[in-house]
This record gives structure tokens, sequence and C-alpha cells, in this order.
């Protein structure tokens, strides 16, 4: 009986402190801005509606920002919210899928293959991330302004790409390793060579494993702030979290507006790592246990 | 001598290709240009003259006065956010790994603020830090904790500790799995044999548990670390180092010096600094940690 009601109080201060914080920016976008900015708080929205988020998705028309109660002034940047979205949506995508086209041919050969130069491409490949990002973001704007991608889709791509395959590979060699070696003979015993095995034996096997690279890539290119700030300059190429950024540091943008914003940012994620949990966990703790 | 590669050596290179033109192009050149550019006096406002000064910038940063700020306030930070992180994930995980009814709903949970783009996170902490209408200070107050509203993260005392309480909100899932995982993989053995010998639950936990979770632990500190020394997100949203140099970061330096005053060549030695001060104490809870290990 007292484990039962530790673990029921447990449960409860889990709940709100994981929760507590999501909810409460939830609660505060679906208020008016006059109930948003009451003293004290409404924590729980008096009339609850989409206001916030109507203005968000016409894209910066006015009259859709007064009807949410306040007087008619829009922010500078609330036209780019939506285009920010679609970027960041295209970006994600095209980062998930390249990544995960390079990184399992990569990690087969490192996996699975005897060649020289083996541990040096590993290493090479591992030692990319320990640099901290912002070390790079000067450098990087250089090759990439070099390249003429500044302010593009495609740099964005680009290096999201340097970021996530060192960590996808990671996580498929650690699969991999997993798969029995007969199975590989097996194959080169039947005639295939390399692009068979893989195809045949390592890529039908390791279905979870790829689900949770390709989680990987694109939540963290959807939640990747500093490279985008430094890389984008302007509404054709600048990604959610940047126009979000730019909403909270402008004193003159609605805190009502803020918070629809930063819901429509958080939803995406959350939403990919409840229906992909088990794969994500899985992927997340490769390795933890080998230690 | 002919070099012969056979057909193992021809197919990696193919395979490995890709990955490494991407790595070269977009890391690993960045990297040592990096170095290149932090050996020169680079200024964006003097773009003609740029000369080679050997290392006159690690130099002029080592004697810098907001360097020590900045290394100080780095230290704190990353020692509370990932001190915290780490004790509240292995009281998670602990939890966690009790077996009750509801307990996969809030393994499903526990992924919200790990999903969370670190930049709502640090909106919605500043909402909720908000000196007016955040929640914190209705809730305080409610609470009888406080008299009258304040400006949290005006507070000089207080700014470090709550914007660490963000990251610490974000970074606690992914250690808390890593460290469930360990657990799991603990044979329940060992605890019946340390019942069998009388053990409190506490003595289990010290001698059994602990042990075993080491190396999670370990790759929790390790990582945490390197994470957290070098958060920048947070520090951008919620304080632009203020107030003050209440929160200025060494992250926060290397983008001032960087993108303000436009110094390429101390911005680039600066990020060699913190790549070191990451090295460096990854190698020290390596050294220390793992030797009590053996």
């Amino acid at each position: 009986m007292a484990r039962r009601l530790m673990l029921a109080l447990f449960s409860a201060l889990f709940v709100l402190y994981v929760a507590g914080p999501v909810l409460w920016l939830l609660s505060s976008s679906l208020q008016m801005e006059s109930e948003i900015t009451a003293v004290p708080p409404n924590w729980l929205p008096p009339h609850p509606g989409m206001h916030n988020f109507v203005a968000i998705f016409s894209a910066g028309d006015s009259a859709a920002y007064t009807n949410r109660g306040i007087a008619g002034f829009l922010p500078s940047g609330a036209a780019n919210l939506l285009p920010s979205l679609y970027n960041s949506l295209q970006v994600g995508l095209w980062v998930a899928a390249l990544n995960l086209l390079v990184s399992l041919t990569a990690a087969y050969a490192i996996a699975v293959i005897d060649f020289k130069g083996r541990r040096a491409t590993l290493y090479t490949v591992l030692a990319t991330r320990v640099i901290p990002d912002i070390a790079l973001v000067v450098p990087l704007f250089l090759v990439i302004r070099n390249l003429g991608l500044i302010n593009s889709i495609g740099a964005l791509v680009v290096t999201y790409l340097a970021v996530t395959v060192p960590f996808t590979i990671f996580i498929l060699i650690s699969y991999f390793e997993g798969i029995p070696r007969d199975l590989y003979r097996a194959s080169r015993i039947d005639g295939c060579g390399h692009w068979g095995a893989l195809r045949h034996v390592y890529l039908p096997l390791s279905l979870p494993a790829l689900v949770a690279a390709l989680m990987f890539a694109f939540l963290t290119s959807w939640n990747e702030f500093l490279f985008a700030l430094v890389l984008t300059q302007s509404a054709a190429a600048q990604t959610l979290p940047i126009i979000i950024a730019g909403f909270v540091m402008d004193f003159t943008t609605s805190f009502s507006f803020v918070n629809a914003a930063g819901v429509i940012a958080i939803l995406p994620p959350v939403l990919l790592a409840v229906i992909f949990q088990r794969y994500i966990v899985s992927g997340l703790t490769a390795g933890a246990v080998k230690g | 001598m002919r070099l012969r590669l056979s057909y193992d050596d021809r197919s990696a290179a193919i395979l490995v290709l890709p990955v490494l033109a991407v790595l070269l192009v977009v890391a690993a050149y960045p990297i040592l240009y990096s170095f290149w550019v932090s050996l020169h006096d680079i200024v964006l406002t003097r773009p003609l003259r740029r000369p080679f000064v050997w290392f006159e910038n690690y130099e002029r940063m080592l004697g810098d006065a907001r360097f020590h700020t900045a290394v100080l306030r780095t230290t704190l930070y990353t020692v509370v956010t990932v001190t915290v992180t780490t004790v509240l994930a292995v009281g998670v995980a602990l939890f966690l790994n009790e077996s009750f009814r509801g307990n996969r709903l809030l393994n499903t949970l526990l992924l919200l603020p790990w999903a969370t783009p670190s930049i709502v996170n640090g909106l919605m902490w500043k909402w909720i830090y908000d000196p007016t209408y955040g929640l914190m200070n209705a809730l305080l107050v409610k609470l009888g904790l406080i008299d009258s509203y304040r400006a949290w993260l005006g507070d000089p005392d207080l700014t470090l500790l709550l914007i660490s309480n963000a990251a610490i909100w974000k970074q606690m899932p992914l250690a808390a799995l890593l460290l469930l995982v360990t657990m799991k993989a603990i044979p329940d053995d060992l605890y019946r044999a340390a019942k069998v010998d009388g053990a409190t639950v506490f003595q289990r936990f010290v001698h059994v548990t602990l042990p075993a979770l080491r190396p999670g632990l370990m790759l929790v500190l390790v990582y945490e670390t390197m994470i957290s020394i070098r958060h920048f997100d947070l520090f951008l949203i919620m304080t632009q180092g203020g107030p003050g140099d209440a929160s200025y970061t060494l992250s926060w330096l290397i983008y001032v010096e960087t993108f303000r005053s436009l110094r390429f060549g101390t911005g680039a030695a600066l990020s060699y600094l913190l790549a070191m001060l990451t090295f460096l104490l990854s190698w020290l809870f390596i050294r220390f940690l793992g030797e009590r290990n053996s």
C-alpha cells in the first residue's frame, strides 16, 4: 500500500515536471492577448480559441492579427512564419533522406568489410562531432559562401548532413554488428557482392535502426538553430527556429502570438517521437549497455 | 611497386566515399581552416589587412578579463547543469525501472522535453519566468513563498541557475533513458543475493545498482558535459549574456566577438580554447571515474 502511494505520488510529480511547462505554453497559446496579460495569470484559457493560430496561418494578414483583441499592429516577421515552416519541413525531409542514403553504405563498409583504413575512417567520422558547433560557424560560413549557397535551403541541407551523419553511422554500425555474420557469409557464397549483401541481408534486417536514423536526422534539422542563424538571411531559406527567435527578441511581438508559434514548432517533433517511440529509444540507447 | 586493391578495399572505398566527401567539405576543412584563421588578426571592419600573428590571439584572450568571467560562468553553468541532470536522471530511471500501471505512458511522456526544440524551450521558460505575466511568480505567491512579483531573469545571482533549469528540463530525459537501459541489464540475482545478505534498500542501491550503473553514468556525464559547455541557443533567447555579465559564457563570448565585434581571429582562437576545455573535462571524467571502476 505504501509502495502504491509512493508510486502515485512520484507519477504525479513526474507528469507535473515533464508536461507542466508545455501545458502552460499550450494554455497560453489558446488565449487572447488580453487574457494572457491578466495578473494573476489564467491557468486555463477562459475562452479557448484558435485566434493565434489563425493569425499565423493567414500569413501576416493584419486583420487576422487584430482579431485577436489587440490594436492593429503586425510584428515585422509575422509574414515569414508560414514560409519558414515550409522551409523547415523541406530541409528536414531532404536531410533525413540523404543522411540515410550516405550513412547506410558507409556504416555497412565500416561494420562488415575489413578494409584498409577502416579504423581511421570510423575515427575521422566520429571526430568531426567533437568540435563545438560555434567553432565551425565562421569557417563554414566562408565555405558555404564560396560554394555560392548562402541563404539557400541547400546550405542547410549540406550542413545538417555533416552534423547528423556521424550519429547515424554510429547507430547503424552497432545495429549491423548485431546481425549474425553467417547470414553475410551465406549471401556471399550465393554469389552476392557487397552491394547484394547490403541490399538483401542488411537492409531488410535493420528496419528499426533505419527508422531511428530517419527520425534523428529530421528532428535535428527541425530543431537546429545556430547554423541556420548564420547561414540564412531572408525568408527564402530561414527555418522556423530563426523566425521564432526573432519574435522572442522583438519587444513589439505579442506573447500569445509567440506562444502559438512555439506550439507549432513543438508539434511535429513531439508527434514523431510518440509515434516512433520504440525505435527512437532503442536508437538513442544503442551502445549504452556495451559501454 | 603497384598498389593493388582487393575487391573488399575497392568496394569499401566506393561505399564510404560520399560520407567522407560531405564531411571533408563541411566539417574537416572548416575545422582546419578555423585553426588557420585563429592564427591571424582578422577583423572584418578592416578587410585588407589580416596579418599572421602566431598565437597572439590566444595570448590576448587568455589575458582578457571577459575570458576569465566567461570561463567562470561556463564552469558554474556546466557543473550545475550536469550534476542536477544526472542526479535527477538517476532518480527518474530508478522510478521508471519499477513496474506499475501507467509506466509505459510515463516513458512516452519522457520524450516530450527531449523532442522540444531548444528555441521553444528557451521561449517557454522565459515566458514562465516573465516578471509580470509569468507562471513562476503567480505560483510562488500563491504558495506563499514570496510576497511580491520578481524579475527572475533580471537577478544576476539567479540568471545562470534559471537558464540551467531550462537546460536540465530538456536534457534529463535522454540521460534517464540511457541509465534506464543500463539498469535493466543488471541481473536480478544480484539484488536477490543482496537481499539474502540482509541489505537494506539503500545498501542495495549503493552496492549493487551504482557500481553496475558506472558505464552508463560515465556516458551520461561525458555527453552532458560536452553539450552543456557549448550551450548557446538558450543564452541568446533568454538573456544575451546579461544582466550585466551574469550569463556571459564562453559560447556567448565567441558569438559576441565573432558576430558583433567581427573579430574572426580572436573568435576562432576562443573556439579552439573551448574545444580544448571540452577535451580536458571529458578526459578528466574518463580518467577519474574510469579508474575507480577497475
